[in-house]
């Protein structure tokens, strides 16, 4: 009732302003399902047929994808030569990336802002200061000296070098987490000590648990972000390409029968289509639970 | 009974906690973010041999010719002057209508749930995609609706000099909608629904709600993605290494491109000139950004 009460008080009737707002929203809309479905359909087309009908249905419909699928590889140098990473690596890799650095870039924040949300020690205030003084305060420039640390340290081309590396608590996601544990109850807690509960069974069994859905959302946003990354793969992992850096190549690429405008638009759907099913099934939860409020020092 | 006269109270167990859930985002933070920036500050008084793979210290010698390279080469400021441009372009165009569409599904109007989504949607694919696709629409598809419609033959807008900045800006503000408006969108959804009854009550809706009611509100988080978008003067690439690889037209090149394809050619000995030219950059950055996070403080609207 409620609810129903407070959806029908933000709602408003349209005035000359609204109007164009949705004229513009139809545009961009219009504009962006055009670009999708025309690129989608260029993906079925040959090269002659593309050449003469550039803007209509195919004629002859061309299943581009096994040709493109074999022959999307990455050459990569080695000691014995150079040999072609496969897409099905390129895949491996691309899981093996994202995934370990999006469970790492979300758990640290995570874990920080909660020590830093619900210990009253003065650290935290450090911590939290430092935040937003990092946020604030812009540092450019410094990719050289971090691939010469990430050499020194061993992170230079490892996968797992990488998850240590995005496993930073500075950023955005530490106040989306620090919020959400200020937010908390102290109750819970304060039960579970009753209950004769450790810090830790406090950690893993109420607090985490209170926070999974955010805890996933931040950790999907993470997943596609790294999942869409190729630069830092292009400079990081040499020897690990991923499937966006295999795109990245694709498009540069001169090969004869893969520089073709269908035969790329055929690569760029197939990174994609998995990247919108994961859209489909979890927009909801993707644009529903971030919220930002204000920087103070 | 476990001792619980101090149930707020924190004991050394809770330390022993704290310090060992701590140490390791302080030692990462230590080593790629302290560590990181002052070696990179080193670098920069620094030069490496290569071919005797040995550093010496050359004192402000990389500082004076990174001055002098950003400063006094037609290419470094020609890279200033776009990305000056770029900033400003997505500031008074991206963020005017960031929030706008946001509004618009703040007030869920029709059809609002499929244009967040729409607005969404490219944020979640991968540049490279989205420029793929985007670019040989804009080279092909347009040129060819162009004659089609007026018998007209056209350059494709990124292969024509006179359009390319524009086709490219165009895309990064279009495409750049997604994260503003959904974040707006959620932070306006956080505005009790009583002051917008009260103040329809009053007569105050559409546009005056919007600047009198809504922006107000949530200006924090407005200013939170202006001082933060500051940084982006100098290291926004515009999508140019998906557009182009290492190959992007100067008339287009940014500081963000210009750093990161230095960089990625691997030339070690290239780095600390490159640290200076960061070291550079920041210096103007930190202030710059500092003066417009007062500013917006200052001149913003109030939610009295």
């Amino acid at each position: 009732m409620s609810k129903k009460a407070n959806s029908s008080s933000t709602k408003t009737r349209f005035t000359p302003v609204t109007v164009v707002i949705l004229v513009l929203l139809a545009l961009y809309t219009a504009f962006l399902i055009w670009l999708l479905v025309w690129s989608l359909l260029t993906s079925f087309k040959s090269w002659e047929e593309f050449r003469l009908n550039v803007l209509g249905l195919p004629e002859k419909w061309v299943w581009n994808y096994s040709f493109v699928l074999g022959k999307y590889t990455v050459p990569v140098p080695s000691a014995s030569g150079v040999y072609n990473v496969p897409y099905g690596m390129m895949f491996l890799y691309s899981v093996l990336y994202a995934g370990g650095c999006a469970f790492t870039a979300t758990l640290v924040p995570c874990i920080t802002s909660y020590l830093c949300a619900r210990f009253p020690y003065k650290f935290g205030k450090v911590v939290y200061t430092v935040v937003i003084i990092a946020m604030i305060l812009p540092v450019v420039g410094n990719l050289p000296s971090e691939i010469l640390v990430a050499k020194t340290f061993g992170f230079f081309d490892q996968i797992w070098g990488l998850w240590l590396m995005k496993a930073n608590f500075l950023g955005m996601y530490f106040l989306v987490f620090y919020g959400v544990f200020k937010g908390l109850p102290k109750t819970y807690t304060e039960a579970a000590k009753i209950d004769g509960a450790g810090n830790l069974a406090i950690l893993f069994e109420i607090m985490l648990p209170l926070v999974k859905t955010t805890f996933f959302t931040v950790m999907l946003i993470n997943f596609i972000g790294f999942w869409n990354d190729y630069q830092t793969p292009l400079i990081y992992l040499p020897h690990y390409p991923t499937v966006a850096y295999g795109m990245q190549q694709m498009s540069v690429s001169t090969e004869y029968g893969m520089s073709t405008i269908p035969m790329r638009m055929t690569g760029a759907m197939l990174m994609f289509i998995p990247i919108f099913a994961v859209f489909l099934i979890f927009q909801n939860r993707l644009m529903a639970n971030l919220t930002m409020g204000g920087i103070k020092e | 009974m476990k001792k619980y006269g101090k149930l707020n109270g924190y004991n050394k167990w809770d330390i022993a906690f704290y310090i060992a859930l701590m140490a390791f985002p302080v030692l990462q933070f230590c080593i790629f973010y302290i560590g990181v920036n002052f070696n990179s500050l080193l670098l920069a008084f620094q030069k490496f041999d290569v071919a005797t793979n040995t550093t010496t210290w050359v004192g402000f010698d990389n500082l004076i010719a990174a001055f002098r390279r950003m400063f006094m080469t037609s290419e470094m400021l020609r890279a200033a002057g776009y990305s000056f441009l770029a900033y400003g372009l997505s500031l008074v165009i991206g963020t005017p209508f960031s929030l706008l569409f946001s509004f618009y599904i703040y007030k869920k109007l029709p059809a609002s749930g499929v244009f967040r989504a729409m607005l969404f949607l490219p944020s979640v694919i991968s540049a490279i995609v989205m420029v793929t696709m985007f670019q040989f629409f804009v080279e092909r598809a347009v040129p060819d609706l162009v004659f089609r419609l007026f018998n007209l033959r056209i350059e494709g807008l990124i292969e024509n000099k006179a359009t390319r900045f524009a086709a490219i800006m165009f895309y990064n503000i279009v495409m750049g909608f997604g994260i503003p408006s959904v974040m707006y969108a959620n932070a306006m959804g956080g505005i009790s629904p009583e002051l917008s009854e009260a103040a329809r009550l009053e007569g105050v809706e559409g546009i005056r709600e919007f600047f009198y009611i809504t922006l107000p509100l949530i200006y924090p988080t407005v200013v939170t993605f202006l001082v933060v978008g500051v940084a982006g003067i100098f290291t926004n690439q515009i999508n140019l290494y998906s557009f182009f690889g290492q190959w992007a037209p100067g008339n287009t090149v940014t500081y963000g491109y210009w750093l990161y394809i230095e960089t990625a050619a691997g030339d070690r000995a290239e780095y600390p000139e490159l640290a200076a030219i960061g070291l550079w950059l920041t210096l103007v950055a930190v202030p710059m950004t500092l003066i417009v996070k007062k500013l917006l403080e200052k001149f913003g609207p109030s939610e009295d």
